[in-house]
């Protein structure tokens, strides 16, 4: 492409709040596009299963590895408090509601936000700069329902998944670390976790991750799509990716808690 | 518009009488406040290539992206099979687009397919084709086409230039278009394989009975390819004619681009 379409001055020129109500509208109509895409059009299942294997089944290693050392962490780190108050046998109660609840999903979001998010948004982005989205456009195509729709509710498939794994990946960490200083069998520490957490500590955690999923896919897509033409905007929308995602994800933890605390903890 | 015509006046005679496929007229589109097309006239007749040259920016893309509506005109008529592009909904726009195909300068092959499935793509996804066999076949007789059957379950990453230019001219071909928009199809390619791309183009036009607007700036792929050429400058064409009337052009900005022809 030859001619340079935004004219720098010009878009100086445009205040900051416009710029900022421009984006909002076209996050506004790219979310709108992409559920008319998801009913009106054929679905395209071969590429969304292909993206559960490259979003789910690639991740798995790092939620894994990310997961069980937090397990370990936290064990260790909550051993000397609950000790002072001779309450070591709370040990796999603490851990499993405060990883089911909260630390397990938001960190497993954030990384995955890190990992796939930006993945997303860079293979959107560099698609749009060698011309293959307007390259599937011009043929007739829709590159929305093939790219975006099946990314989009793989992540949000995926996320909620890997949250669990991680969970319980993340438990196992914590028995080991506990077995490192203490010495607890296996089906006690199962049953003490089990115990411990109830429909109203996995429901609304399983939940929460759904949004996460999806705020992760959407802003990843979101950028990629409409990243400028030019080796340097792929980086931007990767980056750009990453942030929003992760802001997207505190944004969605805050709310979730507020409703999880007015429905579940009168 | 200058129209440069010395010998050609019987030829243009019948080629009058052919259907017009792309008309032009009075177009017009801006970027913020820069206009890049401020008035441009074409016909594109039925089975005719048409080089435009121009330098660089002065909106030869912008031109074609039009046509397909990727960009929507400021102004201006634009009719392909004498309908208005601007005035069409989603629908009509992507039936329009199975009958144009689009040549990008990089080739714009979908870099996470291999050649095989960069050809399967348009015949399951918009040609609803089903049937392996029949795609198979296609698929095949695409690339056979332009001569790269051998690199048919090869990644874009693992070609060469103009083995992508070659693959991305079987995935337009594919769907048998009417109309063929090259931009810039020799770009970044060696003079040899520069030549052969320019007579592929030719033999695409003869096999298929194709008609194209070829964007170019290589003088060799605009004598081979070209029916005719059109000169544009500031967002207007500025010269129209064959390849040797316009060589003859007293012209300061068509001369320019003959300068090095002999």
């Amino acid at each position: 492409m030859e001619i340079n379409k935004g004219n720098m001055a010009e878009e100086m020129a445009v205040p900051g709040w416009k710029k900022w109500l421009e984006g909002v509208g076209d996050q506004v109509g790219f979310f709108i596009n992409f559920f008319r895409n998801i009913f009106t059009c054929g679905f395209e299942w071969s590429e969304f299963v292909r993206q559960c294997y490259e979003i789910g089944y690639r991740s798995l290693k790092l939620v894994g590895i990310t997961s069980f050392i937090m397990g370990v962490v936290l064990i260790v780190q909550l051993r000397p408090t609950l000790v002072a108050f001779g309450s070591t046998s709370m040990l796999p109660k603490t851990l499993a509601v405060s990883f089911i609840r909260e630390l397990g999903p938001v960190i497993i979001a954030i990384i995955c936000a890190g990992k796939i998010a930006s993945s997303i948004g860079a293979e959107l982005g560099s698609m749009k700069v060698t011309e293959q989205l307007d390259a599937m456009e011009v043929s007739g195509a829709n590159p929305l329902q093939y790219l975006v729709v099946t990314r989009i509710l793989a992540t949000t498939l995926m996320v909620p998944v890997l949250s669990v794994i991680g969970d319980i990946i993340g438990l196992f960490g914590g028995f080991l670390a506990l077995n490192l200083r203490d010495s607890m069998s296996f089906s006690l520490y199962f049953t003490k976790v089990v115990a411990s957490i109830d429909f109203s500590d996995f429901f609304p955690a399983v939940i929460k991750t759904i949004f996460f999923g999806f705020a992760i896919g959407f802003v990843g897509c979101y950028k990629g799509f409409h990243s400028n033409k030019g080796t340097e905007s792929v980086g931007i929308a990767a980056n750009s990716a990453v942030v929003t995602a992760s802001l997207w994800i505190f944004v969605i933890d805050a709310i979730a808690v507020q409703v999880t605390s007015l429905l579940f903890y009168k | 518009m200058e129209t440069v015509s010395t010998n050609t006046d019987q030829k243009d005679t019948s080629k009058s009488k052919k259907e017009v496929v792309i008309a032009i007229k009075g177009l017009k589109k801006s970027f913020g406040k820069k206009d890049v097309l401020k008035d441009i006239n074409l016909e594109l007749k039925r089975g005719e290539n048409i080089v435009v040259l121009g330098r660089s920016g002065t909106g030869k893309s912008v031109t074609i992206q039009c046509i397909v509506g990727l960009l929507k005109p400021d102004g201006g008529s634009l009719k392909v099979f004498d309908d208005e592009v601007a005035d069409m909904n989603d629908k009509e726009l992507k039936e329009l687009r199975i009958k144009i195909g689009f040549l990008f300068q990089s080739g714009a092959l979908y870099d996470s397919m291999t050649v095989r499935e960069n050809l399967e793509f348009p015949l399951t996804r918009v040609l609803k084709l089903t049937d392996q066999a029949e795609i198979d076949k296609r698929v095949e007789a695409a690339l056979d086409s332009v001569g790269l059957l051998e690199a048919i379950d090869k990644l874009p990453s693992d070609l060469s230039g103009g083995m992508r230019k070659r693959a991305g001219l079987a995935r337009t071909i594919i769907v048998n278009p009417e109309i063929i928009l090259y931009d810039e199809p020799t770009t970044g390619l060696d003079p040899i394989t520069s030549r052969e791309i320019s007579n592929l183009i030719l033999s695409i036009q003869k096999k298929y009975k194709t008609s194209s607007i070829i964007i170019t700036h290589d003088m060799e792929c605009a004598r081979i390819a070209g029916d005719s050429m059109m000169i544009m400058d500031d967002g207007a064409f500025i010269a129209e004619g064959t390849f040797d009337d316009l060589h003859e052009s007293n012209n300061k900005i068509v001369a320019s681009f003959f300068k090095d022809i002999l």
